[in-house]
């Protein structure tokens, strides 16, 4: 077989391929989680988003969709990693508006699971989204910031790795250019259809684009 | 074993038993309950006239929900605090107005509102009262070293050993209800040689001192069956045998009185004569941490000062633990030569008592902080300190084990670099009003099980985010704009609400999407053309 060299060297643990979906969602439970909109999970690495390290949306404006896109995955999140076991809060660093506790209540996300911070300056929402990334009290963690140094993101995502939670930073549009450590980056573009997913950097394959993502 | 058999027991002992332990019980004739065995029991005690060293001032503050449930008494109308009693909502409490309305204790809500048709009505507050309550036992100390709580809204106080300081009981009653009134408390107060005949005297005949027990029974003797405060149905008993005050119950047959009565009002009338005792638990003033230490010399650097910081915490550590006790709050002061101490606070979403942490939160806290000018001393203050057992109790989640100890530790170290009021947790409020559906609430505190039932959530769809207040929109043709035209996508959900508290809301809302896609939550304020946006689905 002429494949067999290749198979061989493909069943070794250290090669990745690109495109591998996992095997059983169990495997992948603590990397990632499964986004809840099926046309996204299947671009996504490990099939949903990473856990463990950062991940950017980057948005031309609040409300575009970047909360309902994001929903599911919080909700998994809160119900598979109960308060009791200590993984309590989904932290929101600096959000734009009010989380509405009633609509979260609605999704079946307890408000007070909700841990809201609020602070104006730039170093001190880096910080606090540091300590809550690194803390592992918390199941997921979410930080709005415009203009950041890229070896402060450096930082948050060695946080997120040692941590584990759901980490996004929520950015405007027009920063794809910066340089960013993040392992995840997609820009949310709306349209007068639904909202466009841009996936520009993702690990191990190529950028992606995803129409109406929010449709399914 | 059952009360019922125990006695079973004691009349027929096991032949094994020699000496006859149960002699009184078996002695009873036939007497249905055992309240009134006890009674016989005691009936057989040589008198014990009230020891001449007590004397009890009682404190009965019917303002009491008011006070806490309306600190401020922020109303300038006329103010209720009601509680639900069945199907029934009767007023516990009002203000000077809704009073010189008519208003009373005990009506019915309606008949309120009848009296006072622009009344402001307040739910009742149990556990802003129990805070109240203790909150004026540690006022009580500044009267007396004695103060025991008597929930829901009275005080005792022993002032025996206070009459001499204060020249006497006229001047003790006089100074008591002239601080209580500062603290906008009305106090109706009974003094006499025992604590129960204090309180009978505070709610039948407030202002009444007995100062020496010789008086006692004459002076008890006079006042109605009412002033007990026993049950209906125990006032009725005594109504219908003819008796009207207290020394007509007094001169009844003992016996006939333990036939009839269930236990307690043999017990009550005893304790008030002083014929048996009545010991009430007192009241512990919680302790607090204070250490002062002066400085070698003077240090404006505040990382030259951490040492002695230090030093003082590892002081704190052995004061806590000597007492098993954490505290929540800490206050470093750094005295100047001139001027007023530079204070540092730290706090903790729960008592705590290891000297590690706080070790932490100074040093985060010490990093941001600019001295005015050098300091000369340094003293560290202490909150109160509780009891470690107890003060886990009221955080259900929060076991103290050792990923919620990590949980908390996260909170403590935000709070001490953003400050208290940049870290909040959130909860659901029954509230038809979507700006007051919601509540910041401390994030530790934010876990009470079952607060969010699924009952008191609306119908329709809200919005993930809600506008800190509502934006005006601008209109065209009628229709509203936000970049661009609407388009109205459902509604409307009309919210009519709050026109008892001066928030008034009378709206109609839609979800409307905008040219680029985005869906708003946006309401007309009802009989205007104006347009608002409230929120946005993100």
């Amino acid at each position: 077989m002429i494949n067999a060299p290749l198979d061989a060297l493909l069943k070794r643990a250290a090669v990745w391929r690109a495109r591998s979906v996992p095997a059983g969602a169990a495997a992948s439970v603590d990397r990632a989680v499964p986004s809840g909109w099926p046309t996204l999970d299947a671009i996504l690495p490990d099939g949903g988003w990473p856990l463990g390290t950062l991940i950017e949306l980057l948005l031309p404006q609040a409300g575009v969709g970047e909360l309902r896109l994001l929903l599911p995955a919080l909700r998994t999140l809160a119900e598979s990693r109960p308060a009791e076991a200590g993984r309590r809060w989904l932290a929101w660093i600096a959000p734009p508006h009010l989380p509405y506790p009633p609509a979260f209540a609605q999704s079946g996300i307890r408000p007070e699971r909700l841990l809201l911070v609020t602070t104006g300056s730039a170093p001190e929402r880096l910080w606090a989204t540091e300590q809550a990334l690194r803390s592992g009290s918390c199941v997921a963690v979410l930080l709005w910031l415009d203009a950041v140094d890229d070896r402060w993101l450096r930082r948050l995502k060695l946080a997120a790795e040692a941590g584990g939670a759901l980490a996004v930073l929520f950015r405007p549009v027009g920063r794809e250019r910066d340089a960013s450590p993040a392992t995840l980056r997609v820009a949310l573009e709306p349209t007068a259809e639904g909202l466009d997913l841009w996936v520009f950097k993702s690990r191990g394959r190529g950028p992606a684009r995803i129409r109406d993502a929010l449709s399914s | 074993m059952t009360v019922a058999s125990r006695r079973a027991r004691g009349r027929k002992p096991d032949p094994g038993f020699t000496g006859d332990l149960f002699t009184p019980a078996a002695a009873v004739p036939a007497a249905p309950a055992s309240a009134s065995a006890s009674g016989l029991a005691r009936a057989r005690l040589p008198m014990r006239l009230p020891s001449p060293r007590q004397l009890w001032l009682a404190l009965e503050l019917p303002l009491l929900p008011l006070v806490a449930a309306a600190p401020a008494h922020a109303s300038a109308g006329a103010l209720v605090i009601v509680e639900t009693e069945g199907a029934a909502r009767l007023v516990s409490a009002c203000n000077a107005i809704a009073a010189r309305a008519g208003i009373r204790p005990g009506l019915r809500l309606s008949a309120a509102h009848a009296l006072a048709p622009d009344l402001e009505v307040r739910e009742r507050e149990p556990l802003a009262e129990a805070r109240e309550l203790k909150r004026l036992a540690d006022w009580a100390f500044g009267l007396t070293s004695f103060v025991s709580l008597e929930p829901p809204n009275r005080l005792l106080l022993e002032v025996q050993g206070s009459l001499r300081l204060f020249g006497g009981a006229e001047a003790l009653l006089a100074r008591a209800t002239a601080e209580l009134g500062a603290q906008g408390h009305a106090v109706a107060l009974g003094l006499a040689p025992t604590a129960r005949a204090a309180t009978w005297l505070a709610r039948a005949s407030p202002g009444t001192v007995i100062a020496s027990p010789a008086t006692l029974a004459g002076s008890l003797a006079r006042l109605p069956i009412a002033a007990t405060g026993w049950p209906g149905e125990v006032q009725e008993d005594c109504a219908r045998l003819g008796v009207a005050t207290l020394g007509e119950l007094k001169r009844l047959p003992r016996e006939g009185l333990a036939r009839r009565f269930e236990a307690f009002v043999l017990g009550d009338l005893d304790e008030a004569y002083g014929q048996k005792a009545a010991p009430r638990r007192r009241h512990q003033l919680p302790e607090r941490f204070r250490e002062r230490l002066e400085l070698p010399a003077e240090l404006g650097n505040t990382q030259e000062l951490a040492p002695y910081c230090e030093w003082l915490l590892g002081k704190l550590g052995e004061f806590l633990r000597e007492r098993n006790s954490g505290v929540a709050r800490l206050a470093f002061l750094f005295q100047h030569r001139e001027g007023k101490p530079t204070c540092v606070l730290l706090g903790r979403a729960l008592a705590a008592a290891d000297v590690e942490g706080w070790r932490g939160l100074l040093r985060e806290r010490l990093m941001r902080v600019e001295l005015p000018a050098p300091a000369l001393a340094l003293t560290l203050r202490s909150g109160a300190a509780v009891p470690l057992s107890g003060a886990s109790a009221s955080l259900p989640g929060f076991g103290g084990r050792e990923a919620d100890q990590e949980a908390l530790a996260l909170l403590d170290r935000l709070r001490a670099r953003l400050g208290e009021n940049a870290v909040h947790g959130l909860c659901l409020v029954p509230e038809h009003r979507p700006e007051a559906a919601w509540r910041a609430v401390r994030p530790a505190l934010a876990v009470p099980a079952g607060v969010a039932g699924p009952a008191m959530l609306p119908e329709l769809a809200r919005p993930l985010w809600l506008l800190a207040s509502p934006e005006a929109l601008p209109v065209r043709g009628g229709q509203p704009r936000h970049r661009g035209p609407l388009v109205l996508e459902s509604g409307p959900e009309r919210i009519e609400s709050g026109w008892w508290d001066g928030g008034e809301v009378r709206r109609d809302y839609y979800v409307a999407r905008t040219a680029q896609g985005a869906r708003l939550w946006i309401f007309r304020e009802r009989g205007t053309r104006d347009w608002f946006l409230h929120g946005v689905f993100g």
